[in-house]
């Protein structure tokens, strides 16, 4: 990697104009099995460089795989025509970016060399004890998926105004899912957990057999369950709800890029968009929790990752950036600049996004709940630019009297992100981020992470009408 | 394809080193599954010209059996000391994986059918850098004619390409491609009214007519988001929904697809099984095919993933179901042939999935259809959707995105925060109504009539 890194220099050190030169090596793993059948078991490695230039106020990136200085070299040339035929259409040229934040050094997360070490053979025996498990729970598990996935990333960032970092990181996810059956009907229930470093961090909180439990038992349950009524209610979020929250309905609208193409959230910094109780940021590093899956030290402009502030006691506080973002808004990068490949250009991007937690406990909020519901499991979610959300939800649980009475089957949550958190009155003092296995995607995908405390709220279910 | 002629020569050489490596490190068979591309993109972003990027390179992965063992792995250069890496831990996976009695890697006939298709066009595989600024430049004027519009991105990206599957009993297929494929994704303002995000994307494998095509589909998403602007209420109710072709394939007809899949079937996890062929399973007004001979659309081959030429596939004939679509893993487990519908890239090992769906248009006009209702307040109709739905269960809910609300045929608003659920199977069964006569192909793949469907739970804020 270091002699690569000074060859990439040396090339670069020629050019005439602003260069950042990424190259990116992922080995990626995985296996699934299936009903005492492994479907799958697989290696990959994609490597390759990318090179961005900025020209006369415009952009041009060329990749390639080859990373021979002659291949390299091209790809400079590439990116440089390119730049220049799009800057001759281009109304609005970028201005010259900020330097602050720029990283030089080695980067490096823990767990890669022991996940690395650890053989493939030995992941897939616990992948297929682990959904044998599963089908021996109930006799209405009709069939059980466990799949394992991991991630080793290398990349070296180097830029013609002074950052050079190296970094190495790993990620690795499991899922877990067992569909019931039981006279024509079915029910699926899901176990997922995604981290950066080694293969015992997934098991911080369950282990493999226990997560097992958890999807058969959901599967099971929700096979008797009804389903909700729709309509405006009155919800407590778990965590990983928040965490969906946090990403799809506020995060995704206070990128500087959506934020320049007209989101929600244009021109509201400074102004209260959430309840006083409301404290949200997007951190490259989680104080609160390690191993997150969205774990990074520096972004793929470069830039040291950071702690930011999105919303600070209900008033909104930051934007997240990349280094062009910034540069129009006039202030410093957050770090948020990420590509899924190195053909990839790199975009704002959210990394660990959160509520800070708050003073109550989930016992108190629900027993200072008349009438509502409880909901956790999220399935994925989607919003738009004007903060207008949906959340699937595998898990909802009826509240009556601050107690809880009833599990229906999954449901739909949907409202308007400000005006949600807006109506935030309670927020728990437990606190967890847990987005599980999953990625966002926006172009390109990204693994992140999000999470906080349980929230009481109001927003819409979808459910059904009589 | 003279263009390309060096890059088919170091796949071909790349595939055999790699099948030939395998076996002397102790696998049975193998199976290559190889591609290179070039492409040049311009991206949009933010009202402005954003990017001009290149990219090109190639990808390899080979799939190996040692008896019933299988193991896969892919890199994405040539060099001789990768390849003969990843066929050493392709036969390294396949040594430690159990034996799994449905893996096979089988020899298929030449792959010659009597079918033509036309994927390649000469005058696109040559097309300028300059040119494509000028497409670009089209489709950007033609989008933000309306102050309104407002463009979050968008991207218009010629590539040309080859695709190659080949293994070790004697299958060797390769493809050629050239495609111009072009997105915008954006959204309407005016004052504090915002609409939904919305998208298209449309793709061509001629460069002649481009620029008509390219300008005409940029003015109706323009118009389709313009229309957007004017909201009002909705009401919640249980009855009659409209679903428009993108909803009916995204909704509905996806969950479908799930139950059809043969490796679902062999799993036990569709809701069908092989006996149910020749039954009636949905609404005999129903007519459901799948097609990889249409150049037209996204994904189009004479070969399937793992060589196997395709075929246009009748899956449901008026609500009789006529076939599932099989690659050569379900058909060893369910005791019949490859229908050419193993899917995938050199990436990963091949799964099943369509090609092209195309749901029949029906027998009344569209507008007859609009003008149906059951409450005096009128009918949602959905546009876009944005929710779950789960394949196993067939149980949906989710957001209307841009979606109207008619009242006896006449366009009232459009409505916000409004949700929509019920059932995949009782949509497509008991409560399906009516097909419109006329049929929209999405996003240069999947085409579908618009249909009227009751009992469809609608809860408005």
């Amino acid at each position: 990697m270091k002699d690569l890194a000074l060859r990439i220099e040396n090339i670069l050190a020629t050019s005439p104009v602003w260069v950042e030169a990424r190259f990116h090596r992922r080995k990626s793993q995985s296996v699934q099995v299936q009903s005492g059948l492994v479907k799958q078991a697989k290696s990959n490695i994609t490597s390759g460089i990318g090179i961005r230039c900025l020209v006369d106020g415009a952009w041009g990136f060329s990749s390639t795989s080859d990373t021979s200085t002659q291949a390299i070299e091209k790809a400079l040339r590439q990116a440089i025509d390119c730049a220049k035929s799009i800057s001759q259409l281009k109304k609005a040229s970028i201005k010259t970016l900020p330097t602050v934040g720029i990283a030089q050094g080695e980067f490096i997360l823990d767990g890669y060399s022991e996940l690395e070490q650890m053989p493939l053979e030995k992941k897939l025996q616990a992948v297929i004890g682990a959904e044998q498990n599963v089908r021996r729970l109930s006799k209405n598990i009709q069939t059980a998926v466990c799949a394992y996935n991991e991630q080793f990333e290398n990349k070296i960032v180097i830029t013609t105004d002074g950052a050079r970092a190296i970094s190495r990181l790993a990620r690795n996810e499991i899922r877990v899912s067992a569909i019931a059956a039981d006279h024509g009907e079915f029910a699926e229930g899901q176990h997922t957990v995604g981290r950066t470093g080694a293969w015992e961090c997934l098991f911080a909180e369950s282990n493999f057999l226990e997560m097992g439990e958890k999807a058969a038992k959901l599967a099971v349950d929700l096979l008797s369950a009804p389903k909700i009524p729709g309509g405006l209610s009155t919800l407590i979020l778990s965590p990983a709800m928040v965490g969906l929250l946090s990403h799809e309905a506020i995060g995704h609208t206070v990128e500087a890029d959506f934020v320049l193409s007209g989101s929600v959230a244009q021109g509201k910094i400074g102004t209260q968009v959430a309840s006083p109780l409301i404290t949200l940021c997007d951190s490259g590093i989680v104080k609160e929790q390690a191993h997150a899956g969205g774990d990074l030290l520096v972004d793929d402009e470069g830039i040291a990752t950071q702690n930011t502030t999105i919303i600070k006691e209900g008033i909104l506080n930051s934007y997240l950036h990349n280094r062009e973002s910034a540069a129009a808004f006039g202030v410093a990068p957050t770090g948020n600049a990420r590509a899924w490949l190195y053909q990839d250009e790199p975009l704002i991007r959210m990394r660990n996004t959160y509520i800070l937690p708050g003073h109550q406990t989930l016992q108190e909020i629900i027993e200072s709940t008349a009438d509502g519901y409880l909901v956790d499991c999220p399935l994925g979610g989607q919003a738009d630019s004007t903060g207008e959300f949906m959340f699937g939800a595998q898990k909802v649980m009826r509240i009556e009297k601050g107690k809880i009475t009833k599990l229906f089957r999954g449901a739909t949550i949907s409202g308007q992100a400000f005006s949600v958190l807006n109506s935030v009155d309670a927020v728990s003092r437990e606190f967890h981020l847990d987005l599980g296995a999953g990625y966002c995607g926006k172009g390109q995908p990204a693994k992140v992470d999000a999470g906080g405390p349980y929230i009481r709220c109001r927003a819409i279910i979808g459910g059904v009408q009589s | 394809m003279d263009i390309l002629h060096k890059e088919r020569h170091l796949l071909e050489n790349a595939a055999s080193q790699l099948i030939s490596e395998a076996l002397r490190q102790g696998a049975d068979s193998a199976e290559v599954c190889g591609s290179y591309g070039q492409r040049s993109k311009i991206s949009l972003e933010k009202q402005d010209f954003h990017l001009a990027s290149t990219d090109d390179g190639y990808q390899l992965g080979i799939r190996v059996l040692k008896g019933q063992q299988q193991g896969f792995a892919s890199c994405n250069t040539l060099e001789a000391k990768e390849l003969k890496e990843i066929a050493a831990r392709a036969v390294e996976i396949a040594g430690f994986s159990p034996e799994n009695p449905h893996f096979s890697i089988q020899s298929v006939s030449s792959g010659k059918t009597d079918h033509s298709l036309e994927m390649w066009d000469e005058s696109l595989s040559r097309i300028s850098l300059q040119t494509q600024k000028d497409w670009a430049l089209w489709m950007s004027q033609e989008f933000l004619k309306d102050k309104r519009i407002r463009l979050n991105e968008g991207a218009l990206e010629v590539g040309r390409g080859l695709y190659s599957v080949s293994n070790s009993k004697g299958t060797h297929q390769l493809e050629s491609e050239t495609n111009c494929n072009w997105t915008l994704m954006g959204m309407a303002a005016e004052e504090d009214n915002i609409t939904s995000f919305d998208y298209f994307s449309q793709i061509s494998r001629k460069s002649m007519g481009i620029g008509d095509k390219i300008v005409s589909s940029s003015r109706r998403f323009r118009d389709s988001l313009l229309r957007n602007l004017k909201t009002g209420p909705a009401t919640s109710y249980k009855g009659l929904v409209l679903f428009s072709p993108r909803a009916v394939l995204d909704i509905l007809i996806d969950s479908v697809v799930y139950h059809l899949n043969g490796r679902v079937v062999l799993e036990g996890s569709s809701r069908w099984k092989t006996n149910d062929l020749g039954t009636k399973v949905l609404s005999p007004l129903l007519f459901l095919e799948d097609s990889a001979w249409n150049s037209d659309r996204m994904s189009c081959g004479l070969f399937d993933r793992e060589g196997t030429p395709t075929q246009d596939l009748a899956l449901i004939k008026e609500g009789m179901l006529t076939a599932f679509l099989l690659d050569h893993y379900s058909a060893k487990g369910l005791h019949q042939s490859s229908n050419g519908h193993a899917v995938g890239g050199p990436s990963s090992a091949p799964t099943v999935g369509s090609h092209n769906l195309s749901l029949r248009g029906g027998t009344q006009a569209l507008n007859t259809l609009m003008a149906q209702q059951t409450t005096p307040q009128g009918i949602l109709w959905v546009n876009r959707y944005s929710g779950q739905t789960d394949p196993v269960t067939g149980d949906f809910s989710g957001v209307a995105k841009g979606s109207e609300w008619w009242v006896n045929g006449e366009f009232q608003h459009c409505v916000k925060e409004t949700l929509v659920s019920g059932n995949v199977f009782e949509a497509l069964g008991p409560c399906f109504l009516s097909l419109s006569q006329e049929t929209q192909v999405v996003d240069s793949s999947g085409e579908s009539p618009t249909a009227l469907i009751d009992g469809i739970s609608v809860t408005a804020n």
